[in-house]
């Protein structure tokens, strides 16, 4: 149930890269997150048909990790976390995370007796539960990442994440066209649920394991709606809509912090910046070096707040500058590089503010991340903690009345319009979460697969 | 200078709206239908809105044979089609008009006694392995709402359940779309499958991790860029155009 009911931080002014209020230790050195230094973490993903055999993956793995450790050894960065982020073949068969994991542990460790280079590694668990196609609370793919979140928790894994699907159903419905009450039943209402189900296991096997149990994102509805939206010639969902979303997905991923995650929270959810602003934990974020995996419009505002800066993920080939995980290793140490000299030299206020000037008023998706808008973003949610709902359709208010009220924040007619359409379906909603539920669960009955019983309903 | 972001006023330097400058002006459709009444029937579609299309088919099914209704839908549809290729409409406006046009179309088969005939048959699954189908299910959408038959095999398909609905189905056309690369390995192996059978037909692979060198890697394979390809592409196959043609028409590499 929900819980934060203040702030970490007494105003957003306080909020930088490298430092957060509930810091967390991971892994060899150990590596301090939020202790006034920022990582990277480089996130490398094998190539089609390496995962043909077992032998083969694990050589893929060996091959990625040796590059990603040896690459911070060449230049001398400090320490690394990597993230494994699981393909279908690993998670549907522990033994395979398990070998997987082992290897790279002991691979960072050989390293860290020779060096001392510091380092952790990341389990991101693939959610396998399609909801319009198995029930989220009883399938086999279930079993299958309860076994893999122990397989790896065993086997050298520091730091248990996911990206759950809570939702996916409703919301892909919603968001194709353009309802916003869908979008918040799905995200805010099933997919917190979902959350909130599923997450005590997992902490509980990190607790279990002696590690860290690190977060989750809404990158299968948020993101999903974000990269829809795309760039400024994309016309497959309005921008202004993808903000929105972006409210929701901060009020719903606080669940896994609630339930007992203490991050570092996973790099793709960009509702962090909200996050932090409302918990203190340390955050991983993406932005310029995640180019890689996709483009976006906020890459450098992101970086603001963030503790472990990410490049989302880069499958393993070769450049002219050695394989793809040597050369984004290399990308995010210099990045890191820079935000830790200018702690260093006391200016990171002057980083952050730069860094903040390049994306404001680009888009509408980097004015939200922005972490005075995102403090007010978290403050609506804390502020209408009653229930999932609450803060849920809170934070899209809030997010609505932030764009509006900033004439720096330029918006076309029809992105305007947009805007505003959603802003009064939702002020014309229920205040009450039950009511909400009721309605939803009958309008969304049609939505093929949807399942009531998924979530507890 | 400024010294905070609250003191910067100009941007200039920093990035561009360019989306602004394409800020593109709300049109009315243009009038497609024979009379008034199937006239509201195209514009509900272009409006998306589902009541008053099924209101207004039933209306016009009183004095109207169903063919005529049909050939209002798709016309509707086609100006829906304009106003997305224009800028004027976005994805969600294309997909409410397609789930009115739909409401219509059922009602008039349900008069006709059977389906209308189809363009043509479409096959569509995501990879085994990929639970990814936002993409796919637009493309359902779309090419459905064009007058094909589509057979929607869903998500995580095993290639053995794609071949044999090409087969069962008599198909024109079938897709694949994966957000993965280690997923879209599945592909090579259906077109090989598809070999093996005697069946020759494109095959359109599209998604995430999905590039036009690997799907023109191997036999059958056409590059789908976006959802948006579908419909024409469709179209094609129908038509007859081998996926030899139809990579030449719409990839780069032959």
């Amino acid at each position: 149930m929900p819980k934060y009911t203040s702030m970490a931080y007494d105003n957003w002014g306080d909020m930088i890269f490298g430092t957060a209020k509930n810091p967390v230790s991971i892994g060899l050195g150990p590596v301090k997150l939020g202790g006034k230094t920022v990582y990277p973490q480089i996130v490398p993903h094998p190539r089609p048909r390496s995962a043909e055999s077992k032998d083969k993956i694990l050589r893929e793995y060996q091959r990625m990790t040796e590059d990603a450790l040896e690459r911070c050894v060449a230049l001398g960065f400090p320490g690394i976390v990597i993230e494994f982020e699981h393909i279908y073949q690993m998670t549907s068969q522990p033994e395979w995370a398990a070998a997987i994991f082992r290897q790279a542990k002991d691979q960072m460790q050989e390293y860290y007796d020779k060096y001392g280079l510091k380092s952790a590694l990341v389990s991101t668990v693939a959610d396998l539960r399609k909801p319009d196609m198995v029930n989220m609370r009883s399938s086999q793919e279930l079993t299958w990442m309860l076994e893999t979140f122990a397989s790896t928790a065993e086997n050298g894994a520091d730091v248990l994440s996911i990206e759950t699907m809570g939702g996916k159903e409703v919301f892909d419905w919603a968001v194709q066209r353009q309802d916003i009450k869908g979008v918040i039943f799905g995200i805010g209402v099933l997919s917190s649920r979902d959350m909130a189900w599923l997450w005590p296991q997992i902490v509980d096997t990190a607790k279990k394991n002696n590690i860290t149990a690190g977060g989750d994102t809404d990158c299968a509805r948020g993101n999903t709606a974000m990269f829809l939206a795309g760039g400024y010639t994309a016309t497959d969902l309005p921008h202004t809509f993808a903000a929105l979303t972006r409210g929701c997905s901060a009020a719903r991923s606080l669940v896994a912090y609630e339930q007992g995650a203490t991050g570092p929270t996973k790099d793709c959810a960009y509702e962090d910046p909200i996050i932090k602003a409302i918990t203190g934990v340390p955050i991983t974020m993406e932005g310029v070096a995640s180019a890689c995996a996709h483009s976006e419009m906020q890459s450098n505002v992101v970086s603001a707040v963030v503790d472990l800066w990410s490049n989302e993920a880069v499958e393993y080939h070769d450049m002219f500058g050695g394989s793809t995980v040597e050369v984004f290793t290399e990308i995010l140490g210099y990045n890191v590089a820079q935000m830790n000299a200018s702690i260093a030299m006391g200016q990171e206020k002057v980083l952050r503010d730069i860094n903040i000037s390049s994306d404001k008023y680009r888009d509408v998706h980097g004015f939200v991340l922005s972490p005075d808008n995102a403090y007010e973003i978290g403050q609506a949610i804390v502020d209408n903690n009653e229930s999932y709902y609450a803060r849920s359709r809170a934070a899209v208010l809030k997010v609505g009345e932030l764009i509006t009220a900033d004439s720096k924040m330029e918006l076309s007619k029809f992105e305007r319009d947009a805007l505003d359409k959603a802003r009064r379906e939702v002020e014309a909603l229920p205040d009450s979460e039950d009511d909400f539920v009721n309605m939803c669960l009958d309008e969304y009955k049609k939505v093929p697969g949807f399942d009531p019983s998924s979530y507890g309903f | 200078m400024p010294k905070t972001v609250g003191e910067l006023l100009d941007f200039s330097t920093i990035f561009t709206r360019y989306d602004l400058k394409l800020a593109r002006q709300m049109r009315e459709a243009d009038t497609v239908g024979a009379d008034a009444v199937l006239q509201s029937i195209a514009q509900g579609v272009v409006e998306g809105d589902e009541e008053s299309v099924g209101a207004n088919t039933d209306k016009a099914l009183s004095d109207h044979k169903p063919t005529q209704i049909i050939d209002t839908l798709i016309a509707g549809m086609g100006e829906v089609s304009k106003l997305w290729d224009e800028g004027v409409y976005y994805l969600p406006q294309v997909i409410l008009s397609s789930d009115a046009l739909m409401v219509g179309l059922e009602k008039a088969e349900d008069a006709m006694g059977g389906d209308v005939k189809k363009r043509g048959t479409v096959v569509m699954h995501c990879a085994h392995g990929d639970i990814h189908d936002i993409g796919k299910n637009i493309a359902v959408a779309l090419i459905r709402a064009n007058g094909f038959k589509v057979v929607d095999l869903g998500s995580d398909v095993p290639e053995d359940d794609v071949v044999k609905a090409v087969k069962d189905n008599n198909a024109d056309l079938v897709t694949g779309t994966a957000l993965m690369t280690t997923t879209m390995a599945a592909f090579a192996n259906i077109a090989g499958m598809l070999k093996k059978e005697g069946l020759n037909l494109p095959f359109v692979c599209g998604g995430g991790a999905v590039s036009e060198e690997y799907v023109t890697g191997f036999d059958f394979g056409v590059y789908g860029d976006e959802a948006k390809q579908g419909p024409p592409m469709a179209v094609d196959a129908a038509s007859g155009m081998s996926w030899e043609d139809m990579r030449a028409k719409w990839n780069l590499v032959s």
